[in-house]
């Protein structure tokens, strides 16, 4: 399972008005959650100062008058690495990386290359939305299936 | 210069002759062991190097891949073009890439290459053909001092220096079309795109892009341009070296780049004109939906095509499509 199909599953979500799927194969489980008014629940800080906690979702403790954020970071997309090879964030040393968070991608976006074999491999996003943690490091060696990104995605 | 650039370097030179592992790691600083490791490295790309105890490393044969590492290893002296050499496994185009490190203010010089690209393009947005590890395509970035004008200089520059480059490597004799196209016989071979960014006075930068058929057979070639497009393999009955032609077209590129920055293009014109099977000839340009014919006469000091048109005045053609009249 990759990032597109997890995309079309939240996209039939969506359709369906699907709340919560769950599907669990041999070595792999996915759990994917949406909140009732048809939002998908997101980690990360909002308005209210609170902290994305990592994790199950977690409810804050119910302040009045404040927004009860809900956090559930499982809802990010990660980009995987699809090969060993070395992390570069950007095509040079000279220039600048191709995506920082906030960025926003589509799924033709460049996020980044992976050089194996002494060959640049340009990773895209394959999925449209914003990235939200930086999870490799530049010029280091990673993975195969190594999460080299994070991206909540938007319809 | 990376350790496999200077291993591969120590490798080369002089040909044929076997270096030691010890004397490697000494000059860089590094262990045998160290060195022993990389050419492992190298061989598992195909690199066949031979060890011997007594003698040291030896390089018999190079694998049909184009590395940065190895293309940096065999230029000559301490070239601008080619400085950085990075090689995409596919891109949409060179260019795009080398337009990104353009925007962020990367030193001219860098050249970017691609085994293959999803968005080739030719001029006017025309699809380039570009099957995985069959052609040579690859971007270069330059800042030259040169009013926008003066752009076309380099176009030219391009093709002379890989008219030149093909015909040292294989013996062919290639000529070339005003003002970017690369024949054999009458077929194209190769071509040159020249995408520029300037401000009123003054190039900020502009992107050369190469692209050469080098080892396509006929059925790479889609059957719209089977008729009018060759390369280098079908040419020859053979494949090409597609490194070695690659190092022969940055080395005369860097040889054309240098003459334009000393303000000898004349030189480059002159080596053109001989090169060149539009002038002389009745043409027609299209340029926009306005066609003119007239008479190839020569080329302006800035790269310009002098047509003497069919009555009689002379018109500066600076783009537009030509084709030759039988």
């Amino acid at each position: 399972m990759d990032l597109k199909d997890i995309k079309a599953i939240i996209d039939l979500m969506k359709k369906n008005s699907i709340s919560e799927f769950e599907l669990e194969r041999q070595d792999f489980k996915i759990r994917l959650r949406r909140n009732a008014n048809g939002v998908a629940q997101m980690g990360g800080a909002e308005e209210g100062g609170y902290i994305a906690l990592p994790g199950p979702a977690v409810a804050s403790p119910a302040v009045p008058v404040e927004p009860i954020v809900v956090s559930s970071p499982s809802t990010d997309l990660e980009i995987k690495s699809p090969m060993v090879g070395t992390f570069y964030r950007a095509p040079s040393p000279e220039a600048g990386n191709y995506v920082e968070i906030g960025s926003e991608v589509t799924p033709e976006t460049v996020v980044c290359i992976i050089e194996a074999m002494k060959v640049m491999n340009e990773i895209k996003a394959e999925v449209k939305g914003v990235v939200t943690q930086v999870i490799a490091d530049s010029a280091k060696p990673v993975e195969f299936g190594q999460p080299l990104f994070k991206i909540r995605p938007t319809a | 210069m990376t350790i496999d650039t200077f291993i591969l370097t120590a490798l080369r030179s002089p040909s044929g002759t076997s270096i030691s592992g010890g004397e490697i790691a000494q000059k860089l600083g590094v262990t045998r062991a160290a060195v022993w490791a990389r050419v492992r490295e190298l061989r598992a790309l195909g690199y066949e190097i031979e060890a011997s105890p007594h003698e040291g490393y030896r390089l018999l044969n190079s694998p049909d891949v184009l590395l940065g590492d190895d293309l940096m290893s065999r230029l000559k002296g301490d070239p601008l073009i080619g400085r950085d050499i990075r090689v995409f496994q596919e891109t949409t185009s060179t260019s795009d890439v080398i337009e990104r490190l353009a925007a962020d203010g990367v030193r001219e010089g860098v050249v970017v290459f691609a085994e293959s690209q999803s968005r080739g393009r030719g001029r006017l947005g025309r699809e380039w053909i570009s099957p995985a590890g069959k052609g040579i395509w690859f971007s270069v970035l330059l800042r030259p001092n040169l009013r926008p004008i003066e752009a076309t200089q380099l176009t030219v520059a391009a093709a002379t220096a890989v008219a030149r480059a093909i015909e040292s490597e294989t013996r062919l004799m290639p000529q070339v079309k005003w003002p970017n196209d690369i024949l054999l016989g009458s077929r194209k071979v190769a071509g040159i795109l020249t995408e520029l960014s300037a401000e009123v006075d003054r190039v900020k930068h502009l992107i050369l892009g190469v692209g050469l058929d080098a080892n396509f057979e006929e059925a790479d070639f889609p059957e719209r341009v089977r008729a009018t497009a060759t390369s280098l393999r079908m040419e020859l009955g053979h494949p090409v070296d597609r490194a070695g032609l690659a190092v022969a077209m940055l080395t005369e590129l860097e040889r054309d780049y240098a003459r334009i920055r000393s303000g000898r293009f004349d030189a480059i014109a002159t080596e053109w004109e001989a090169l060149c099977t539009t002038l002389g000839r009745q043409v027609s340009v299209r340029v926009g939906d306005r066609v003119l014919h007239g008479r190839a006469e020569s080329l302006a000091s800035d790269g310009a095509l002098l047509l003497r048109t069919q009555h009689g005045h002379l018109e500066r053609i600076t783009g537009g499509d030509v084709s030759l009249k039988k």
